[in-house]
């Protein structure tokens, strides 16, 4: 590890000059109060100031909706070329998406390893940035709030500059590349430092009031409870929480023939557990028929059945449920309904 | 294998979707050549009708001439499957249904109306059975083809179930609702459309009628959360799909949802 400091003058010409490793993709803005992670084309686009993005950074490595075989009756199954294969730079993820990532690995790790999602793993750079929390932000509770590993480079915002960790040998080479843009770390910028990390993590545990202590044993207890009756009520089974979730993984497989028989295609599309046929068996069956046991379920799978087989809840406490659901459903207020503490 | 035998026929409606048909130009040739195109109303003169195999119709039923060739069509083909939210949910033409027919007659007509036999607007499962639905307005061109090749494989296509709302955070689109406050359809409706209004700057208005298992009540509340009054709430909901009970049930009860939205109207008057 490594760390140096940049001053706030010289981010712009550092951010240009990582298009040599890669295309670039930052946080832009998006209609009229959203952002988005899209390819950084003009450097003035670049909005720092962000604070989550619509769709997580998991969409550069499992797309929505993609092909991801071709068939033809001449040729057999053959694997559809990857056109997000490419070398890519992440630049100004926040904390909680980065772990959001590490999580994804696991997942798309165990059991089955995705050959192609590591391949866009491996050619993809992440370089993170500090945060400012707004009042859907719950990563402390989530231990989301910090992270040691999974980028590159770290910018951490210091008034009038950016301490940037070096974590890996390819941060080292962007750094190397662009020498005299940095400076070594002198004594007032540690003590700001130190007081913009106290102030940061006071700030996150006064806005944060959740607990997640003993979740998998309450969930599991209130299995039969109303409380997941009653929030269903209000629910849409829109699925918006869970494609915007940095977490969920869920997808489905479908193949379309063409008119002539002969070619079709294999496509995988972005899934969601509150979809009246995501538990629809052959023969007419439905698991989860009803619309609460898909409301219960996405809880028991982050924050029980995850816990159980990775030690920590899937939820990265990133907000973006919480901003988005249309009937105002907050993860935080069900929590606290389980653990009877509203 | 003998080709499939199709017909594609249009009751009461705008012949949006059998424009639409038209409108695959680079597929067109294909289909025709891998089914034995018995009818098709907008696009030749002279249809030999007969035994088919697969009947596509659009269009509600608004008049007894229609319910007339509708039956005569099921009589007369294996599969029918409705096309355009019209034949699947009733459509524009079904948002009034409340006004009784005699009088509508008489408005819209006048007296040299009188011959015409009008009925309640209904899509076509009100009336006969309905293989397949393919709802849209107009119908998508995706959809359409993959179902005439799926059907040629002889398996029911897989066709889009999930609400608009998925297709729009696909797309990551800004949210219209949350975001800016607007009183959008997506989150109840049937997508298949990739969430083209939301990212045109355009709510959904609910085109391609209800998911299977709507939330309207949470919807419906969620809205007037935000300040939209009832009417305006149901005149949307019913825009489209007004015979859908399962939209009106959840939201007054049983009777369709332009009664309610007629019943909203009157409340507000007085
Ligand atoms: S975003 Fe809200 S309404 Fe939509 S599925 Fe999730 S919890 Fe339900
Ligand atoms: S559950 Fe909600 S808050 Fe947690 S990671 Fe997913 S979107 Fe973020
Ligand atoms: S704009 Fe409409 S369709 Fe898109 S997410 Fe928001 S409510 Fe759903």
């Amino acid at each position: 590890m490594r760390i140096i400091k940049l001053k706030k003058e010289h981010l712009r010409d550092f951010v240009g000059s990582l298009s040599a490793f890669g295309k670039l993709y930052a946080p832009q803005a998006r209609g009229e109060k959203s952002f988005v992670l899209k390819e950084l084309k003009d450097l003035s686009n670049l909005r720092l100031d962000y604070r989550r993005t619509i769709l997580p950074p998991k969409k550069f490595f499992n797309r929505p909706d993609e092909t991801i075989l071709n068939f033809s009756s001449d040729n057999g199954y053959q694997a559809a070329a990857d056109a997000n294969g490419g070398r890519r730079v992440l630049f100004g993820l926040h904390a909680c998406d980065i772990k959001g990532l590490e999580i994804l690995d696991w997942v798309m790790r165990d059991g089955y390893r995705d050959e192609k999602y590591f391949q866009r793993r491996e050619r993809t750079a992440v370089i993170g940035v500090s945060c400012e929390p707004d009042e859907s932000c719950f990563c402390l509770a989530m231990q989301a709030d910090n992270v040691e590993t999974g980028y590159d480079l770290f910018l951490s915002d210091v008034n009038s500059c950016y301490l940037v960790t070096v974590r890996t040998s390819l941060g080292d080479d962007m750094v190397n590349a662009n020498q005299e843009l940095f400076q070594e770390v002198g004594k007032d910028t540690i003590e700001a430092f130190k007081k913009k990390t106290h102030a940061h993590a006071r700030k996150l545990d006064d806005m944060c009031d959740l607990s997640v202590s003993q979740m998998p044993e309450l969930i599991e207890l209130e299995y039969m409870s109303d409380i997941w009756k009653d929030y269903a009520k209000r629910c849409l089974s829109c699925g918006s929480c869970t494609m915007v979730c940095p977490t969920c993984t869920c997808y489905d497989i479908r193949d379309e023939v063409e008119l002539d028989q002969q070619r079709g295609t294999r496509k995988k599309r972005w899934d969601s557990c509150f979809f009246p046929d995501y538990a629809a068996v052959a023969g007419g069956e439905n698991f989860r028929a009803e619309a609460y046991s898909r409301f219960r379920y996405r809880y028991l799978h982050k924050q029980d059945g995850f816990v159980a087989k990775y030690g920590r809840s899937s939820c990265v406490g990133c907000g973006r449920c919480i901003e988005i659901c249309p009937a105002k459903i907050d993860l935080r207020d069900v929590i606290k309904s389980i653990e009877g503490v509203t | 294998m003998a080709k499939p035998r199709i017909g594609i026929y249009g009751l009461t409606g705008c012949a949006g979707d059998q424009l639409a048909i038209l409108n695959c130009e680079d597929e067109l040739l294909d289909i025709v050549n891998a089914v034995d195109l018995r009818s098709f109303s907008m696009a030749s003169s002279s249809n030999p009708e007969g035994e088919i195999d697969v009947a596509f119709v659009e269009g509600a039923v608004c008049q007894q001439r229609d319910l007339d060739e509708l039956k005569e069509i099921r009589s007369r083909s294996k599969l029918l499957i409705a096309i355009g939210t019209c034949a699947v949910w009733g459509g524009v033409a079904a948002a009034r249904n409340d006004i009784d027919r005699e009088k509508l007659k008489e408005k819209v007509y006048g007296p040299s109306g009188s011959f015409l036999e009008s009925l309640p607007v209904k899509p076509l499962g009100e009336h006969v059975k309905v293989d397949l639905a393919i709802s849209g307005c107009p119908i998508e061109k995706e959809e359409l083809i993959n179902s005439v090749a799926s059907l040629l494989r002889g398996d029911l296509p897989l066709l889009v179930s999930f609400p608009v709302c998925t297709s729009c955070k696909m797309h990551e689109y800004e949210c219209l609702l949350v975001k800016r406050g607007q009183l959008c359809l997506g989150p109840i409706t049937r997508a298949g459309c990739e969430a083209r209004c939301p990212g045109l700057n355009r709510v959904c208005r609910g085109c391609r009628g209800p998911v299977d298992e709507p939330n309207a009540a949470s919807e419906v509340a969620l809205l007037k959360e935000r300040g939209f009054d009832r009417r305006d709430i149901i005149n949307a909901l019913a825009t489209f799909a007004a015979p859908a009970e399962k939209l009106a049930e959840q939201i007054v009860g049983k009777e369709p949802a332009c009664q309610s939205a007629q019943d909203a109207s009157q409340a507000e008057k007085e």
